[in-house]
């Protein structure tokens, strides 16, 4: 990787940059991880003590393999030199122009540069109309919104500038920010693969705008997408091939990434968030926690990502924490979508569901493209046997990522919950596509197949044996695949599939009715087998219980001790006192 | 009273004429005339009559000094006081019987006495027999004879290029088809120094040519400029920035479907000159089709206060309630315009249209087929006839029709477009391909607009069960837009038709997205939905 020291001058740059377009959040990720670069020992000055003591507590704790400099893929790093300015002073319109921007006055701004032909101006007014029109359509989506608040309104720039862009980029007269913006316009009106291609030539030529990453990031669904990019060597490729990683599923690869990342940015805040992200899919819910109390230590009032460790919190069922949680984002920004989905966490842990999907529907009034608000909602609407909300809910989830296999899930379950097992059963297909080595998503598949209307055995077998073969935490799986085994007649495997049943049950020290039932079952197939000993075994385990169980099991022991006596073996039935 | 004096009076009736005196004009015309008796200054005379306003008068005046018969000019200013007057067959009789053929070539005259006795404007005159033509097309026209008019007008513009008012009724009363009005203008005769002429003629007739005909004609106009007679730069003056040609290419930008565009070159030519009739027009037209209400309430409130009597102003109205889908009032409005001016073709069309979008059939009919009637060069009441047809299932009438609009605009693809489907209705699926391939060989760019067509030749493909065609087709309808129903529906349908269950439940699902309560969609999903259940599981994603 290249130096700390090019890497500080590049970014501190392209924060100027940034900010001198408008851009605010790619500036404020830039100077996020400009702070977040590693200080030279000898450049160490007491302010800078409190973040280099607050870190290394976490990189004892898990920091497991050292990290050397070498990059992953043995890669070298082309540095792109910093992008000229067109002018160095900026003219007087583009200044008021840009007063205007700040002050959220959209259309005035570009007004103001209607005339100016530089490409940074051009940039401006392009990106201030498309903001106006972004502006009107959300107070459009709020005046006009159907059930739900899903209305079909556009932003109505979008046409026009792609018309401009799109000539722009044709005479080659665009800047990379101009590119951006083409990127944007394309993605809205749905053309995903030149939106791709524009993205790409953006972050080529300038990499620092992480805005374009993260928009390039989302139009990367399939792994065959990701590596078919051609993206030059920067260092800023690390960030995104980590994110992309992780959206895709592919975790240990995201967190190498992010590991190689921290030799140099080794306090970058958002680095540990994606980290304790990864980890959070991995779920490994403790170090979560650890990397987020650290984060939360180091910087006290941060909404991003903190609603993953409310999920945490919730998960583990940690009332007092989440509590405090809740209320300390209410005080830092009670309006973030964050925050509400956070405190709609705490209110459904508390067993309030209404309560909680006000706070839930809070958050989506914020952000309508807020994934994890409206799968929450689904599944408190889920609790809440709502079963229609629950449904447009995920649907709305699957709209804007159709890579959420929680919101697909909960398609599923809710259409079970409906009765319609076939829909269900589509459901619950996409999710195990997703997640492929989850047990619950393949033990709810094989139940679609064992209902009434689809009567599919042999397919809900298949999928008991993936559920099996996965971590089947409950157990179900093994017992389901006996119990089928046994109703279609097919007493060998059935046998085998209780014998590894119990032998579980046994190691977990579990017992319970599944227990009975697999005895009583291997009892009768060991008999049937002529395998007396075996079968004796199990029907003496058998007499510990009580019940009806009991009862065959001693008529049974009964039965086989006469047949020894009396050779050759009858039909013990036909002796049956 | 001396010869100087008496030239000097003339003077001072010709000043009182350029300054608007028509009084005082008549006063000294009437004492030269007085005096001399000499036939010039009896037309001299008779011109400020007309001037002023006193036809009756002047015609009485002309009628009796006897030479009316025997000078075309003493005839034509005869006429043009009888067309004053509103008395067109007197009118016709004063001009003198001539015929004139389909061509518009004048035979049979017998106007050999000509002699002219008012030599003003000797240099550059525009042809007498031109203007005597132009106004037998009027005469004919307020007569509604109008094939005799259109004759007449051709006439005119035959006689002498210049007069561009018969071009101009030729081509706004969409008297000639496009053939026509081509060979009308290749049969042209301009003189030496009149070439940029013939190509500013030919931006304005109609502009369904290829995009880059049309815009090399644009850029001819645009780089002419008079640097014939001095060699100065600072003398480059060029037509680009002249009204009637960025009109002209607004209209074109109006036709390419191009609004917003359209829109921006009109807005800015009525802050230059905004009384500009013809770009009024266009800019209405393109403000509707963005829906831009606003605007067009401001435009028919000016307007009908500056030109109550107009029937542009009214039409505007009428588009302003068309927009805001008030079909009611906007009909009455439409109605009230075609009052006013029965040879105004939007206006009738759009009483069709607002008809039309209550599904009022019959009575929608009825006002496309007067502008049918009304306007032969016009293809889009016949086209919306042949809409019509289609809608109330008649196919064979419809097909007809649109036959009938194609050759009268052969290069307009809407009109293929609509051939096609009705050979799409009528199960004609292989010719319904071919008709919307020609479409889109027509369309000057591929934009938005033409998303439709698309979408019909995909589903067309899907009839043939030319199920990769079809798809590849629905995905480009999707590059021009994603909120169409019509579209989702589609695809879904191929991929369920290909046994591709899962990409089409996805696309079901997309499709009901827009619209929820779609039946089709909604019962093809849980078919769907049960065959991909009953396909038991995908062996690649078991062993993954």
């Amino acid at each position: 990787m290249s130096s700390r020291e090019s890497c500080r001058n590049e970014l501190r740059t392209a924060i100027r940059q940034l900010s001198d377009r408008c851009l605010y959040s790619a500036s404020k990720w830039a100077a996020e991880q400009l702070v977040g670069i590693d200080q030279d020992p000898a450049k160490f000055t007491p302010s800078n003590t409190r973040f280099q003591r607050g870190s290394s507590s976490i990189r004892r704790r898990f920091r497991t393999n050292d990290i050397t400099s070498t990059p992953p893929a043995g890669v070298s790093y082309v540095s792109t030199p910093v992008m000229e300015e067109d002018e160095v002073v900026d003219n007087d319109f583009y200044l008021l122009a840009k007063s205007y921007f700040d002050c959220r006055e959209y259309r005035r701004a570009a007004h103001v540069l209607r005339d100016q032909t530089g490409k940074k101006a051009t940039f401006l007014r392009c990106y201030a109309l498309y903001l106006a029109g972004e502006k009107r359509k959300e107070e459009e989506m709020i005046e006009l919104e159907g059930p739900l608040g899903k209305s079909d309104t556009v932003n109505r720039e979008v046409a026009s500038l792609e018309r401009e862009l799109s000539i722009l980029r044709k005479n080659g007269t665009i800047d990379p920010f101009g590119l951006y913006l083409y990127g944007l316009v394309l993605k809205e009106k749905g053309n995903q693969n030149l939106a791709r291609t524009v993205l790409t030539e953006s972050v080529n030529s300038y990499p620092w705008n992480w805005s374009a990453w993260s928009e390039l990031q989302s139009m990367c669904t399939t792994v065959e997408i990701l590596n078919g990019l051609t993206l030059s060597n920067h260092w800023m490729k690390d960030f995104f091939l980590a994110s992309a990683y992780q959206e895709l599923r592919m975790h240990n690869e995201s967190l190498t990434r992010y590991e190689y990342l921290q030799s140099t940015f080794s306090f970058s805040n958002y680095i540990q968030a994606q980290i304790a992200k990864a980890q959070y899919c991995l779920r490994e819910f403790e170090q979560v926690e650890v990397i987020f109390e650290e984060l939360l230590r180091n910087d006290p009032y941060r909404v991003e990502d903190v609603d993953m460790y409310s999920n945490v919190l919730y998960a583990k069922e940690c009332f007092s924490a989440l509590s405090y949680l809740a209320h300390r984002v209410f005080m830092t920004d009670k309006y973030r979508p964050e925050s509400c989905c956070i405190i709609g966490n705490y209110y459904s842990l508390k067993g309030q569901h209404e309560k909680s999907v006000v706070y839930f529907r809070r958050a989506l009034k914020l952000n309508k493209n807020y994934l994890s608000a409206w799968t929450l909602m689904g599944h408190e609407y889920v609790e809440m046997k709502n079963t229609p909300a629950a449904i447009d809910a995920y649907r709305r989830a699957v709209d804007i990522n159709p890579r959420d296999y929680r919101a697909w899930y909960g398609l599923g379950q809710a259409y079970e919950m409906m009765g319609m097992p076939f829909y269900a059963l589509h459901y619950f297909k996409k999710s195990v596509f997703l997640q492929s080595n989850d047990s619950r998503l393949w033990i709810a598949m094989a139940q679609c197949y064992e209902t009434d209307q689809l009567h599919m055995l042999e397919e809900a077998i298949k999928c008991y044996r993936r559920a099996a073969s996965c971590n089947d935490r409950e157990a179900i799986a093994l017992h389901q695949l006996a119990k089928l085994h046994a109703e279609l007649g097919r007493s060998e495997e059935a046998a085998l599939y209780y014998k590894k049943d119990l032998e579980r049950m046994e190691a977990e020290e579990r017992e319970g009715p599944n227990m009975v039932e697999a005895l009583l079952f291997l009892a009768q197939h060991c008999r049937e087998q002529k395998r007396f000993e075996e079968a004796e075994v199990y029907c003496t385990r058998l007499l510990d219980y009580t019940g009806p169980e009991k009862e065959t099991a001693k008529s049974m022991l009964r039965g086989m001790r006469t047949s020894e006596s009396s050779f050759p073996l009858m039909d013990i039935e036909h002796f049956h006192p | 009273m001396k010869e100087e004096q008496i030239e000097k009076l003339r003077g001072v009736v010709r000043d009182c004429v350029s300054k608007h005196l028509y009084s005082s004009a008549i006063f000294f015309a009437d004492k030269v005339a007085a005096f001399t008796n000499d036939p010039a200054d009896i037309y001299m005379q008779a011109q400020a009559l007309f001037l002023g306003r006193h036809y009756r008068r002047a015609f009485h005046l002309l009628n009796a000094s006897k030479i009316v018969l025997r000078d075309l000019r003493f005839r034509y200013l005869a006429a043009k006081c009888l067309e004053e007057l509103k008395e067109w067959d007197q009118c016709l009789s004063m001009l003198g019987d001539a015929k004139v053929d389909e061509h518009g070539n004048v035979y049979d005259t017998k106007d050999c006495n000509v002699m002219y006795l008012d030599k003003d404007g000797e240099d550059r005159e525009i042809n007498i027999s031109s203007a005597i033509c132009f106004l037998r097309g009027r005469a004919y026209e307020a007569l509604e004879n109008r094939a005799q008019a259109r004759q007449w007008y051709k006439a005119a513009i035959k006689a002498d290029p210049l007069c561009y008012e018969a071009l101009e009724c030729l081509i706004e009363n969409h008297m000639l088809t496009c053939e026509e009005e081509t060979s009308l203008l290749s049969s042209l005769q301009f003189g030496p120094d009149d070439g940029w002429l013939s190509s500013f003629y030919s931006c304005l007739i109609k502009k369904y040519d290829k995009e880059s005909i049309i815009e090399a004609k644009f850029r001819e106009l645009e780089t002419e400029s008079c640097n014939g007679n001095s060699m100065s730069t600072s003398f480059m003056h060029t037509l680009k920035n002249d009204t009637d040609l960025l009109a002209c290419k607004a209209e074109y930008y109006h036709q390419c479907g191009e609004y917003q565009k359209c829109f921006e070159q009109t807005s800015i030519l009525l802050e230059k000159d905004p009384f500009h009739l013809k770009c009024t027009l266009v800019h209405l037209a393109a403000a509707m089709e963005l829906g831009n209400s606003n605007e067009l309430y401001l435009m028919a409130c000016n307007l009908v206060k500056d030109y109550p009597q107009k029937a542009l102003s009214w039409f505007a109205v009428g588009c302003y309630y068309y927009c805001i889908k008030k079909y009611d009032q906007s009909r009455r409005y439409f109605s009230k315009a075609t009052s006013l001016d029965g040879t105004f073709a939007s206006a009738w069309i759009g009483y069709g249209n607002a008809y039309a979008a209550q599904e009022e059939g019959d009575q929608a009919m009825s006002a496309y087929r007067t502008a049918a009637r009304l306007f032969p060069g016009c293809h889009l009441p016949t086209l919306y006839i042949g809409m019509e047809y289609m809608r109330t299932h008649s196919y064979k009438l419809a097909e007809q029709f649109f036959m009938q609009a194609k050759t009268i605009c052969p290069s307009d693809p809407l009109v293929y477009n609509e051939l096609g489907v009705v050979a799409y209705n009528m199960k004609e699926y292989n010719k319904a391909v071919l008709w919307f391939e020609k479409t889109l060989a027509h369309i000057p760019s591929l934009s938005p607009l033409w998303e439709p067509t698309v979408v019909n030749l995909a589903h067309a493909y899907r009839k043939l069960k030319m199920y990769h065609e079809a798809i590849s087709c629905y995905e480009r309808a999707l590059t021009l837009s994603t909120r169409s129903l019509s579209t989702y529906a589609g695809l879904a349908y191929t991929y369920h038709l290909q046994d591709n269950f899962t990409a089409a439940i996805t696309y079901y699902h997309k499709a009901l997205w827009l619209k929820p309560d779609d039946q089709f969609c909604t019962e093809m999903l849980s078919l769907a939905i049960v065959d991909e259940g009953r396909s038991g599981i995908d062996p690649k994603m078991e062993f993954r």
